[in-house]
């Protein structure tokens, strides 16, 4: 339900958007820019921007093209489908807004695929080994079961205000496709290959790369959880082994690039902390 | 002889608490979604979730006076049991999600803390900032994981549920879907399967909702069989912002924590909002409800905006149509902490700080109270009994619905923050149920595999036909906006049956011009082209249903409203006329209630809904006059408790407790 | 399923091992090879203070027992190893600073840069002064022949002053010392968090402020010591040393050692022993 008419503003409002997008037909397949234009409205943002170029479904040379594929979902900045990198940064084209970017460069719109992960499709790419981060951390709270046992451990207000911003994570990947320690690994599934057997030799060679800010921070949400922390050691463990906290090379790209603005570098301040004393710990309690 | 399977259709909150639970009892599960789970539409939700909790308990409060004001903002609609044992089932809710790390906000001493939310009055509602829906995603989500790492759920995200596959009996035994990446179609045998798909806001183009929410899987189970209930019944949010691709939520917890809706008393005045005096505002909602003010129904809020908007010509902005929500006179500290991630977007995306100025907003399409009928069991206390294979199970045998893909919880209008208790809920009951209901049949691996075969075979046949179309020319996503705009005028705030003819009419056209879609992209990997016009077609049944529904629903009735038939206001001035006036109303009432207190059920005969009528099992709550202390009602609610006292003095046994509702 | 902290027995050395080699690499670069830079800028700014001062902290440094051992146990191999492992590390990233120009990412490239640099610095430096290895096949047909292993420590500044004289080594070293002196800097600020001891983004604001000012500190000592060896006369400057040198021999703090004074007086026998 909206409303008719829209603001006025005294700005000058362009006619048309030209939006350039690098566009790859699938996995391995060479990439090719393409430009396309669009009729300039209020208020659009990249993912309008993208709408009208799937309906239209036509370069600005006129040429008729298939759609160009890309995520979406949430439309206000919570669900973390929609990254990709606009204008060379990467972050989120929900809330991107057309005017803010044109404002950097009038004449065009810059799109990209995410650059750490494997392109699926033109702006789809895949995230799994983001999602693998957060197995290889254990990220949840080892509760007994789903049966009713009463409240959970009384929490202070400090704790909560520490712990809420990190678990508002996305995992829209902004950290880690920023991050010059974050490299792409991808893996192409064999022809005579299982489904399992790809995935496990998929999760074992993203297993050796660097874990990325988000899983790190993750691992210190839970490792604060009165009942989260049982698992503390595992989380360290996971944490201290190839690709764990210790390759991270401060460049703190990963901070500043966060759209839900987390203290990743606080969290991987403190996972360094915590391995350290693990670590020493772990010597002398053997 | 294979194992047990159970496939759960979505990974909203909902889907996951399935999940979990059904891991839990041991089932082994195969989940399917759009998106990664994580992404699912419940991530939207902001404001809370409702429980009775030990500090409004000593205020009053108790389950039962949750359960009566969730049939009330219903306008009793629902059937009852399912209600009762959700709402006294909702603090063992927020009591389990608080064990899996939920980061609700906490009081100085470290309890839970709580805020008050539309149609009660009581702070009933835990929340976490302004990200609740997102906060209680995860926790279930991280479950869900650890799980899948236990290896008992298998996820399969980026898939396009097709529909489910029934045997020769009518019974699910599985069902098909779509890889989103790679196109192939293939079968997914199980012993049950659960939808659990969210609402169908994309039906109206724009709404508050996540493009996912196209009701697409509802609408496949419901053109193989399944009922649909109360369609009509669309709640349109009084708060949200307008914007091009999306209409942006300010969650209800803006007024819960205070916020004012307001206009100048004047009409066009175009002074800044902060400088105009008190005394030159009108705080409508405060003036009009008094004993409720900003945190009536959400229907209600949303007709009185419109109400001033369009007919009293008080919009505050000359080209879009809004009136201000305020929130400039609470500290900001105190914003930050409890609304930050609202007044976020707001800032984003309107580029005006909500701390310093009043936001414009104005109703949108929100949530669907009806959705896939469901059964229940009743137990002797009037709630639900546990363990039985009929609760959240549709009329297809072996399919389950639950989440906001049921209909059964929030009948003609969702209280804020019931939803997410009931996803959570019929996610979490129907688990044991599920796990009976599995017992008492055939494997559904052992089942010949020629039947999956033809379901498999009948979706690609539906897939190719789309991709080598080549009756028409038409684009989907016009249609799409074509829909969207039809139904947005014709089905939101204000009802008309002129309208909602002529409507369905040209519905019934523009489905057959969604039939003859060609396609931009005929291409056989990551086509999101042919999902997306599947979907598209798939909307149409369920729009007919809403239309359908309304224009055959002559009353007005919770978020359905229709001026043509709405009960009168009182005119008298003087008390025995008043008083006679009164009567009659309640008579009205009366009638109207024999006629329209039911569910709307509609099933599908291959091109049109046929729509029956099911009575409403009101068990536990007579209906009552739905004013929430309107200004100038009063002695209708004077005449109704006088009617109603005779009654329960006549049989004392129909339930003690029909006179403590919170009118 | 395997749980993910189990090593994979496909997994590398340097993958198993990951954790500790990073904190070794640390560790490495704060002592011993950060804090022997810091002594040995300082040392070096003592030139400043004139030629007997320098030339008494050598004389003092070069008094110390095995010292061969002490430079290849607490200064070469930890070097070598922060080296070696520092450009594995360099390379396993991927610098983007193109993209973003942000203060965090270009002290990260820097970091890397600086380092290659000090690799190259060091690695000269030493072969110039120190000439690697005090082999004396090595020093006579390769080292010396080549302009190299110019140092000698009885006549520190003079053979420094010599070793310097032109611009292209005074640049170089100047490079150098600002490279190792970044490198050091921000290496401190950077252990910091690594090891956990600046946690927020205020205290690390502030730790970087303190770091900004130890690497001031540090690279003026450097520099100054530069400055100080291209304004000495070499000539005046031996003269001092030959005499300093003389009074330690009669004193019997040092042991006579030709191969540590410049040739022109390794001919010459000391004078205490003139005198018997
Ligand atoms: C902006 C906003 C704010 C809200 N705030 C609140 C609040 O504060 N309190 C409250 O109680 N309620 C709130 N609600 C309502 C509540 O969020 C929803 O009703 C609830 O989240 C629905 O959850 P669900 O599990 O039923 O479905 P969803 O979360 O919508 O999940 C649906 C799932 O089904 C999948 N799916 C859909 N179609 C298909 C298909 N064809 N094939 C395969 N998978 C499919 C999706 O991928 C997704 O995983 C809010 C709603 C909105 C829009
Ligand atoms: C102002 C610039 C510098 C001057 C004048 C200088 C001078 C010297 C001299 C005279 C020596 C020879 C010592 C000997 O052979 O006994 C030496 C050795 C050495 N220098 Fe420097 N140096 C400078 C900067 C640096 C820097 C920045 C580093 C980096 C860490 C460095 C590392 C070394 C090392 C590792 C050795 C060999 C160690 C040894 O001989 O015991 N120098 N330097
Ligand atoms: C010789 C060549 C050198 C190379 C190639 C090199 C390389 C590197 C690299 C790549 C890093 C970053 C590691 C990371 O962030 O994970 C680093 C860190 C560091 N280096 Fe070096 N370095 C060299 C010499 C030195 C020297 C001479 C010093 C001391 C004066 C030094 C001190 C440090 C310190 C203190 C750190 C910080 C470690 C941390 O962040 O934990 N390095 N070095
Ligand atoms: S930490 Fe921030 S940038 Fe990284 S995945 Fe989470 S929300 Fe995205
Ligand atoms: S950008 Fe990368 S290097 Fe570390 S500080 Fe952030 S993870
Ligand atoms: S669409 Fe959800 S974050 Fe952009």
């Amino acid at each position: 339900m909206i409303a008719p008419g829209n603001e006025a503003s005294a700005k000058r409002r362009p006619t048309k958007v030209n939006v350039r997008i690098l566009r790859q037909d699938g996995p391995g397949l060479p990439a090719y820019w393409e430009r396309h234009q669009v009729d300039y409205e209020p208020d659009m943002n990249v993912i309008s921007v993208l709408q009208k170029v799937a309906a239209q479904a036509k370069t600005s040379d006129g040429l008729k093209v298939a759609p160009v594929a890309w995520d979406c979902g949430c439309l206000e900045e919570v669900c973390g489908s929609c990254t990709m990198v606009i204008n060379g940064r990467v972050r989120q084209s929900c809330s991107a807004l057309v005017d803010r970017l044109l404002e950097d460069d009038a004449n065009e719109i810059e799109l990209r695929p995410m650059t750490k992960f494997p392109v699926i499709r033109d702006l789809c790419i895949d995230r799994s080994r983001l999602f693998r981060s957060l197995e290889r951390v254990k990220a949840w709270v080892p509760v007994d079961g789903y049966y009713d046992m009463g409240p959970g451990p009384r929490i202070s207000r400090e704790e909560q205000e520490q712990n809420y911003p990190l678990s508002q994570c996305m995992s829209c990947g902004c950290c880690l496709d920023a991050c010059p320690q974050f490299t792409k690994i991808e893996i192409q599934r064999q022809p005579a290959e299982t489904e399992a057997d790809y995935t496990t030799r998929k999760n074992a060679s993203f297993d050796d790369g660097f874990i990325g800010a988000h899983a790190i921070s993750q691992a210190m949400l839970f490792n604060a959880h009165p009942v989260g922390k049982i698992m503390a050691r595992e989380r360290l463990d996971a944490l201290t082994s190839a690709g764990g906290v210790q390759d991270c090379g401060n460049a703190q790209n990963c901070v500043a690039v966060c759209p839900k603005e987390i203290p990743l570098t606080t969290s991987i301040a403190r996972a360094g902390r915590a391995a350290t004393v693990y670590a020493i710990k772990k010597i002398f309690d053997r | 002889m294979g194992s047990n399977r159970v496939l759960v259709v979505g990974g909203g909150l909902a889907g996951l608490a399935a999940t979990m639970k059904l891991a839990e009892l041991g089932v082994a599960v195969d989940l399917l979604s759009l998106t990664p789970v994580k992404r699912s539409h419940s991530v939207c939700a902001q404001g809370g979730i409702n429980s009775v909790s030990d500090m409004t308990r000593q205020e009053g409060d108790d389950e039962w006076k949750h359960f009566d004001d969730t049939i009330y903002g219903g306008d009793f609609l629902q059937n009852q049991p399912p209600v009762k044992e959700m709402t006294y089932w909702a603090p063992k809710v927020i009591d389990l999600m608080d064990r899996l790390g939920v980061t609700f906000n906490r009081t100085p001493e470290g309890f839970i803390d709580r805020r008050r939310f539309g149609g009660t009055l009581y702070k009933r509602t835990a929340f976490a900032g302004a990200t609740t829906g997102q906060q209680l995603l995860y926790a279930l989500d991280e479950q869900v994981r650890r799980r899948e790492s236990e290896g008992l759920v298998k996820k399969y995200e980026f898939w396009d549920f097709l529909g489910p596959i029934l045997d020769d009996n009518g019974r699910c035994v599985g069902a098909t879907a779509q890889d989103m990446v790679t196109m192939q179609i293939r079968d997914f045998p199980a012993d049950a399967v659960v939808v659990a798909t969210g609402g169908n806001g994309l039906i109206y183009g724009r709404s508050t909702m996540s493009v996912f929410c196209t009701g697409s899987a509802a609408s496949r189970c419901f053109q193989v069989g399944a009922r649909m209930g109360n369609p009509e019944f669309i709640q349109v949010h009084p708060t949200a912002i307008p914007g091009a691709d999306k209409l942006r939520l300010m969650s209800e917890s803006a007024r819960g924590e205070g916020g004012r809706v307001w206009v100048p008393r004047k009409a066009n005045d175009s002074r800044y909002p902060k400088v105009i005096p008190e005394n030159e505002r009108y705080y409508f909602l405060e003036e009009r409800f008094p004993k409720y003010g900003n945190l009536v129904p959400r229907d209600i809020a949303t007709r009185e905006i419109f109400n001033i908007c369009v007919n009293e010509g008080l919009s505050v902005d000359p080209l879009r149509m809004s009136v201000y929500l305020d929130l400039t006179h609470i500290p900001r500290a105190e914003l930050d902490r409890k609304l930050g991630g609202i007044l976020e977007i707001y800032e984003k995306f309107q580029g005006v700080d909500p701390r310093e100025e009043p936001m414009k907003i104005f109703p949108a399409v929100h949530y669907s109270m009806g959705g896939l009928w469901v059964n229940y069991e009743a137990n002797a206390d009037g709630g639900l009994l546990p363990g039985s294979p009929k609760n959240q199970a549709t009329s297809v045998p072996g399919l389950y619905a639950i989440g906001e893909c049921d209909y059964q919880y929030h009948g003609a209008n969702r209280l804020g923050a019931n939803s997410l208790l009931s996803c959570i809920f019929s996610g979490l009951f129907t688990g044991p149920g599920i796990v009976n209901w599995i017992k008492g049949n055939r494997v559904a691996s052992d089942l010949p595999k020629s039947l999956y075969e033809k379901a498999v075979a009948v979706q690609e046949a539906r897939h190719k036909k789309l991709l080598s179309n080549t009756a028409g020319d038409e684009n989907p996503y016009l249609i799409h906006q074509e829909l969207g705009d039809i139904m947005t005028r014709a089905a939101t705030v204000v009802r008309d049956n002129k309208q909602l003819s002529e409507s369905y009419a040209k519905i019934c056209q523009l489905s057959d011009r969604a039939s003859k879609c060609g396609l931009s992209d005929t291409g056989s990997w990551t086509n999101q082209n042919v999902i997306f016009t599947k979907a598209v077609q798939d909307m149409f049944p369920v729009a007919k249903c809403i239309l359908k529904g309304a224009l055959q629903r002559d009353e007005s009735r919770g978020a359905h409203f229709k001026p043509a038939f709405s009960m009168p206001n009182l005119t008298a001035t003087e008390p025995v006329a008043k008083r006679a006036e009164a009567e009659g109303w309640c008579d009205a009432f009366e009638a109207n209630n024999k006629k329209f207190l039911k569910s709307t059920v509609c099933t599908w005969n291959g091109n049109e809904p046929d729509i029956s009528y099911e009575d409403i099992d009101t068990r536990l709550l007579p209906p009552r006059p739905r004013l929430y202390g309107l200004v100038g009602a009063e002695v209708i609610e004077q005449v109704w408790k006088e009617r109603s006292a005779v009654i329960a003095a006549k049989n004392p046994q129909s339930g003690k407790k029909q006179l403590t509702g919170t009118t | 399923m395997s749980s993910p902290a189990d090593p994979a027995p496909s997994q590398t050395f340097l993958q198993k091992n990951d954790f500790l080699i990073r904190r070794l690499h640390s560790l490495s670069g704060l002592i011993p090879v950060g804090a022997y830079m810091c002594v040995h800028l300082i040392t070096n700014a003592s030139l400043v203070g004139g030629v007997s001062v320098f030339q008494n902290n050598v004389f003092s440094i070069h008094s110390l027992p095995l010292l061969p051992v002490i430079e290849w146990s607490f200064i070469f191999l930890p070097l070598i190893f922060h080296a070696v492992a520092g450009i594995w590390i360099a390379r396993s990233g991927k610098s983007n600073l193109q993209q973003y120009r942000w203060v965090g990412n270009r002290r990260y490239t820097w970091q890397r840069i600086t380092g290659y640099i000090a690799f190259l610095f060091i690695f000269t430096h030493v072969f110039h002064l120190h000439g690697w290895f005090h082999n004396e096949w090595w020093l006579k047909t390769i080292a010396e022949p080549m302009g190299m292993a110019k140092f000698r420590p009885y006549n520190a500044v003079s053979s420094l002053a010599s070793a310097m004289t032109g611009i292209a080594w005074p640049i170089f070293y100047a490079i150098g010392v600002l490279a190792c002196t970044f490198h050091l800097a921000n290496g401190i600020w950077t252990a910091g968090i690594t090891w956990g001891v600046w946690l927020t983004p205020k205290s690390q604001r502030r730790a970087s402020i303190a770091c900004a000012l130890f690497g001031l500190f540090i690279g003026s000592a450097g520099l100054s010591s530069l400055v100080a060896v291209k304004t000495t006369d070499a000539m005046e400057a031996a003269k001092i040393e030959n005499a300093m040198y003389d009074a330690r021999i009669h004193a019997h703090t040092i042991t006579p050692d030709d191969h540590k004074r410049s040739d022109g007086h390794a001919v010459e026998k000391p004078k205490s022993e003139l005198v018997k």
